[in-house]
């Protein structure tokens, strides 16, 4: 098991060595700037209003952690979804095209055990990105409210609309944007199996992508409502219901079950895949 | 004993191309062997289906007994290889680069990394990134990262590709001493004919994903003399070499029958009335048996 651990140290390390890892977490930082810029300039009436016709005080529920939640929930389905299939669709097919797997494999372990290593990587660095916009947007929360107020969980795609005092608040969305990192390891895991195809990484980063948005479109055609259950971002939007008042735990663990098939499923898929490819240049 | 048994290897791809048909050969413990041919013969085939790279159609790959198709970690615990052009993390520095390819084989010791690096003479500049590295050097790295931790055998694809004169003559002279201070088993894909006669005990010639010829590299081999005639009547003096059993081509060049000397053949042609201006031994080099063998 200790080697395990240091194969995926090892890979984590080469991971989190090149620049372009970083990428999503600048791209991150500097979106939650423009974020916070346009609301507090442009949304925050809009915002009041809603805030205001639930008969709660405006003043208490603007606060750090209600700054965070807006800005965790425009950015981290659109952008976190394009850097995670980044890293995820590169992971393999990039590695097999640059010729790191002939070094990789001419040594003895089992491809199986390679690609359990990269997709552990990946799993965690999703969770890392989500963790890290989680928490920078608190962050900025904090610097323009400070500590304290309370917590508007406003998710009207969750229907959820829910006031929390600061210490249960800060619960919730602990809670929500651990289950918020899970769901997105489901945008990994389609780049992942899509890399273990013999395509460029590109490509599989694209598809990846792809699916993932007409996926998002397809949820939100009325015509589509009796299958919904059939789509990944149905299920991977669940994380807002942990923010519910009274979560419907039954309904979300379906869908997180949901997800870890298909990810248990994409994942031996592309090691069947890829277990099967001749590598050869 | 055998430590590498390559047996009746035969692949198609997937264009329905015979890659290879029925290959097989050996290499004994402490030996360096050459695998020899012409571009798509077969031989990075071969090296892939011996590091479980590229699955066989049919036939195996035994290493110290143990088959690559069916336990490769085990198989490969064994061996050290440089399968085609060893691509590093250029951002990465050489000693993080072994470290994360020996982190695959479940072994450190920055003290034995230290020396292979020594010995490749790479030790300066491990710390610098590898995309800063020469080709001279990503091939030391190459040859450092496949001693990594102490194979039994090294398989070498084209490892002195790129390389200049003084670089291939450093890696022919380090592998000749890996070979005589650690008895490593090397097996050894190369154009290059020369650095082959130079280095290997053997060679194995591929045309075509056939077999064409396993055994002593032959300018190794003194049991067939050969010599090379200089005269202006070279049409009749292969007809009297052809008399006494000996064969002689177009360029003078006369392959003796075992029970014949050299002064035999020479004085029947001088009895003959041949005009001989010049008679000397001719050790046939590798590259005229190997363009021999393959037709070329």
């Amino acid at each position: 098991m200790s080697l395990f651990f240091t194969q995926l140290r090892a890979e984590i390390l080469k991971l989190f060595a090149r620049k372009r890892t970083f990428i999503g977490f600048g791209a991150f930082l500097l979106l939650e700037i423009v974020i916070l810029f346009l609301f507090q300039t442009k949304g925050v009436n809009r915002f009041k209003s809603l805030i205001v016709q639930q008969g709660e005080a405006f003043e208490k529920y603007y606060s750090a952690l209600t700054i965070a939640h807006i800005v965790l929930g425009a950015a981290v389905f659109l952008l976190g979804g394009i850097y995670l299939a980044l890293v995820a669709g590169d992971i393999v097919a990039k590695e097999s095209e640059d010729g790191h797997m002939r070094l990789l494999l001419a040594r003895p372990v089992s491809r199986f055990r390679l690609l359990l290593v990269k997709y552990l990587t990946c799993a965690l660095y999703t969770v890392a990105l989500v963790q890290f916009i989680t928490w920078s947007a608190f962050l900025m929360g904090l610097f323009i409210k400070g500590w304290g107020g309370g917590y508007f969980a406003y998710s009207p795609e969750a229907g959820i609309a829910a006031f929390y005092d600061w210490g249960e608040g800060l619960r919730k969305y602990t809670i929500a944007s651990l289950c918020l990192s899970v769901a997105m390891i489901t945008v990994s895991s389609v780049a992942f199996f899509l890399s273990c195809l013999p395509i460029k990484p590109a490509a599989a980063t694209i598809t990846a992508l792809s699916y993932v948005l007409i996926d998002m479109i397809l949820r939100n055609m009325g015509f589509m409502e009796d299958y919904r259950h059939l789509l990944l971002t149905h299920h991977m939007a669940s994380w807002a219901k942990t923010l519910a008042v009274d979560p419907q735990w039954a309904v979300i663990l379906r869908s997180f079950t949901a997800l870890v098939g298909v990810n248990t499923s994409l994942f031996l898929a592309g090691v069947v895949v890829f277990d099967s490819r001749d590598l050869k240049s | 004993m055998a430590l590498i048994e390559v047996k009746s290897l035969t692949k198609r791809w997937h264009t329905d191309r015979l890659a290879l048909d029925g290959v097989g050969f050996e290499v004994k413990q402490g030996e360096i062997v050459g695998l020899l041919g012409h571009n798509g013969a077969g031989k990075s085939t071969v090296m892939g289906i011996m590091l479980g790279m590229v699955r066989p159609d049919r036939g195996e790959v035994r290493i110290g007994g143990v088959s690559v198709q069916e336990d490769r970690p085990r198989a490969l615990a064994q061996i050290g290889a440089i399968y085609e052009a060893a691509s590093f993390y250029d951002y990465l520095t050489g000693w993080q680069n072994l470290r994360a390819l020996c982190s695959l084989s479940g072994w450190w010791d920055e003290k034995e990394v230290r020396r292979v690096l020594r010995l490749v003479n790479l030790h300066d500049r491990a710390n610098a990134k590898a995309g800063t590295y020469s080709h001279g050097m990503r091939q030391r790295l190459a040859l450092a990262q496949a001693l990594l931790p102490r194979p039994k055998c090294l398989l070498l694809d084209e490892p002195t590709d790129g390389l200049d004169p003084e670089g291939i003559r450093e890696f022919r002279e380090l592998i000749l001493r890996l070979r005589a201070e650690h008895g490593l088993t090397i097996l050894l894909n190369s154009h290059l004919l020369a650095e082959v006669e130079l280095m290997c005990d053997r060679c194995v010639i591929l045309k075509a994903g056939c077999k064409l010829y396993e055994g002593p590299v032959p300018s190794r081999q003194d049991n067939k003399p050969v010599f090379q005639l200089t005269s202006q009547d070279l049409a009749k003096a292969r007809d009297i070499a052809s008399r006494l059993g000996a064969s002689m081509n177009r360029e003078g060049m006369v392959e003796l029958p075992p029970h014949l000397l050299g002064s035999d053949i020479v004085r029947h042609l001088v009895e003959g009335g041949i005009r001989i201006d010049g008679w000397q031994q001719h050790r046939r080099t590798l590259e005229e048996f190997y363009l021999e063998q393959t037709g070329a």
